[in-house]
């Protein structure tokens, strides 16, 4: 039964989580040391802040190339993320009993994105770009813009950090940890995810890619 | 043990900047044309006040204001430099402690752990931290009045006091006490007052929880560039007062929750699996 696969992320898609996910953990581990006051001393003399503004930097140019190489396959991405339909609140509902008991009989049928995904997905986008936005001042308007601004942008910046790095965490857990989400680590290192797994995860997907197939 | 502070009298004071000369000499600032980022020349721009601002080598300078009062023209002097506050937003924000009180109250630092965030640049209520810093790298250090407690160059610890006082030949700067010098200070403001000068007034004994640089002036604050009640920042509460806080309970409870779920969830999958 499980070698059936279906191909869950292109290449394209793969490359581009995996230089931005690193990017991310490079800016979160650099970043924590000034969050946690028992770590400051690792950011002495500034060095962690040039490594921040190199993952900076790629956190930036990264998705911008791949919207140039491919802006459908972001649109299409976007769309997928903030579409949600009353199958998303029933997910909500019924995701508790999921992941703690493995419960799924009132898990509603997902589509390419559950909707932990696609929430998932609202806070890297959301995030990501307040973000940008607030790094940006401060890394050019540092010595130009008013002290308020300033400590305004500081406090936006936490602010995304301690949410999208909570989130982090549960990603994380949930891609590599958790006993029942068998397949998500092969479909973002491979790309591939078994039948079975898709017809149990993400139903309505697959459904829509095996039509015609069987 | 004892508070220690600086007295200033501004109606004392000749801006000879005898302190400016003998802060730069004692801390080894000695450029008056600057050889670090950020630093500020000395040149001619019109004024006896000079180098223009502060900077990284430049820890102490007296500012020159012109008013008109009653037809007349005066010529005023204060002192730009660290007040050293007991409720210090420079120490609220530093990231690591290089911030720190001395036990004698005053706001002294470390240097070499100085990670360069400029985050006290921002967060002081008084705009008298520099640093160097290069936009692109972000490499940086702040500086700023260390009140003579630089390791290798502390005067205080050998019971000296700091350069700038030392050098004063009016007067207008003291060392000592902070009681002390609170009360000579009020003494002098009244006498001040009984001279004419109805506005005088001591500027430091309780703002920011009580400043370590306490000033004697015969007119407002404000006339002198100060700030008439200077705060912290709203910022600088909500987020280190509140979100970073936050911040710390949203972290460990995500890490907590996930824990358990992935004791209760592990037992789940075993017992499914042996049925």
């Amino acid at each position: 039964m499980t070698h059936h696969e279906v191909e869950k992320y292109r290449k394209p898609i793969r490359i581009l989580h995996w230089i931005h996910s690193g990017a991310f953990v490079l800016l979160f581990l650099t970043g924590l040391i000034l969050f946690i006051p028992g770590l400051g001393f690792l950011a002495e003399d500034s060095w962690t802040r040039v490594i921040h503004r190199i993952g900076a930097a790629i956190f930036i140019v990264i998705p911008i190339i791949y919207l140039i190489i491919n802006p459908r396959s972001v649109a299409r991405g976007l769309k997928l993320a903030f579409t949600w339909t009353k199958d998303d609140i029933g997910w909500l509902k019924a995701a508790p009993r999921y992941y703690f008991l493995g419960d799924e009989k009132d898990m509603p049928p997902q589509g390419e994105m559950n909707t932990g995904q696609k929430m998932w997905w609202f806070i890297v986008v959301v995030f990501g770009v307040l973000f940008v936005i607030t790094g940006v001042v401060m890394v050019f308007a540092k010595t130009t813009a008013s002290p308020a601004v300033l400590q305004w942008m500081v406090f936006i910046h936490d602010v995304s950090f301690i949410v999208s790095g909570a989130m982090l965490f549960v990603h994380i857990y949930l891609g590599v940890v958790h006993p029942l989400m068998t397949d998500a680590w092969s479909a973002i290192t491979g790309g591939k995810v078994s039948t079975e797994y898709a017809k149990k995860h993400h139903a309505k997907w697959y459904a829509e890619v095996s039509k015609g197939k069987e | 043990m004892a508070e220690k502070a600086i007295l200033y009298d501004a109606t004392k004071c000749t801006a000879c900047r005898g302190c400016q000369v003998a802060c730069k000499q004692w801390n080894e600032n000695d450029e008056a044309i600057p050889t670090e980022e950020n630093g500020v020349a000395s040149k001619n721009w019109g004024s006896y006040e000079n180098p223009p601002d502060l900077s990284p080598q430049t820890w102490i300078k007296m500012r020159f204001t012109e008013i008109e009062a009653g037809g007349k023209v005066r010529w005023l002097f204060t002192r730009q430099a660290c007040m050293h506050c007991t409720d210090a937003g420079c120490v609220r924000v530093c990231p690591n402690g290089s911030l720190y009180h001395h036990e004698l109250g005053f706001v002294a630092y470390n240097k070499d752990t100085c990670t360069g965030c400029g985050y006290c640049i921002d967060a002081c209520p008084f705009n008298i931290p520099r640093s160097t810093r290069n936009i692109i790298t972000g490499i940086a250090k702040m500086d700023k009045c260390t009140f003579c407690t630089t390791q290798g160059l502390d005067r205080i610890a050998e019971g000296w006091e700091p350069a700038c006082v030392k050098t004063c030949p009016t007067g207008a700067l003291r060392y000592g006490e902070r009681s002390t010098l609170l009360r000579e200070g009020k003494a002098r403001v009244q006498a001040l007052k009984d001279m004419g000068w109805v506005n005088a007034n001591l500027y430091g004994e309780n703002e920011l929880g009580g400043l370590h640089v306490m000033y004697v002036l015969d007119d407002y604050p404000e006339i002198y560039g100060l700030p008439a009640s200077p705060q912290i920042s709203a910022a600088t509460i909500a987020w280190k007062d509140v979100i970073q806080p936050v911040g710390w309970a949203v972290g460990g409870l995500t890490i907590a929750g996930l824990g358990l779920n992935w004791l209760v969830a592990r037992a789940n999958v075993k017992k499914e699996a042996k049925k």
